[in-house]
């Protein structure tokens, strides 16, 4: 099964095409989604369905908040300091 | 459970620790967490392997990126045998700009957590042990 696994993974040899443009960012999306499920994991006493999700997604969007607000403050700092 | 000394206390606590390297969130399973090793085995695996689609496992290099190697071995000793692979034809896996650069972070964060749940796991057994220890005093943490 492993070794199976291995070859399957060993078999991923051509990346893809991402760009620089700005929208590559959003990749960091579903790392910080995946981030935020393992730390609720280890963190909940208990895992039921309904406060795990709920739990994950007031995590979640507390951090995409947050990092909305901080973009939009440095490109308005941005802004002011080019004009 | 079954009462341990603390030699075989020690012994349970590296077995778990090395189960959960091996098998993402098998540390947990054999603590008898089984919705917290289902979620973790998947999103580690999940993470690790869209790390892997996007960058190859050209993003795997033992030789050039060793910072994120010592964090990708974190996700199972597997990824040597990957490590392995791409450090005998490094140019034929190699891998730059934007591919590579998400590709390393998703499986290095992968490991990193990993290791975050192996620590949380060898914590619990640990915790799991002093409360079943028979000199433990009641309520004592």
């Amino acid at each position: 099964m492993s070794l199976m696994f291995f070859f399957v993974m060993a078999s991923i040899t051509i990346p893809e095409k991402i760009g620089t443009d700005p929208q590559s960012i959003l990749w960091l999306l579903p790392l910080t989604a995946a981030i935020v499920i393992v730390y609720k994991a280890t963190k909940l006493p208990t895992i039921t369905l309904g406060t795990f999700v709920k739990e994950t997604a007031v995590l979640l969007g507390s951090i995409a908040i947050f990092i909305t607000i901080l973009a939009l403050a440095l490109f308005a700092l941005a802004w002011l300091i080019s004009e | 459970m079954v009462k341990r000394s603390k030699e075989n206390n020690v012994v349970f606590l590296i077995t778990v620790g090395l189960l959960a390297w091996v098998v993402p969130g098998a540390g947990h399973y054999i603590l008898k967490e089984k919705k917290r090793s289902i979620i973790i085995f998947a999103t580690i695996v999940l993470t690790f392997l869209v790390g892997l689609y996007v960058g190859s496992i050209g993003v795997i290099n033992p030789a050039d990126a060793k910072a994120w190697y010592l964090a990708q071995i974190m996700n199972s000793p597997m990824v040597a045998a990957l490590g392995h692979l791409t450090a005998t034809a490094p140019e034929k896996y190699r891998v730059f700009g934007k591919p590579n650069e998400i590709g390393q972070i998703y499986t290095g964060i992968a490991g990193l957590l990993n290791l975050l749940c192996i620590i949380n796991a060898v914590y619990l057994a640990h915790l799991r042990g002093i409360k079943h220890e028979p000199s433990a005093k009641p309520g004592a943490k």
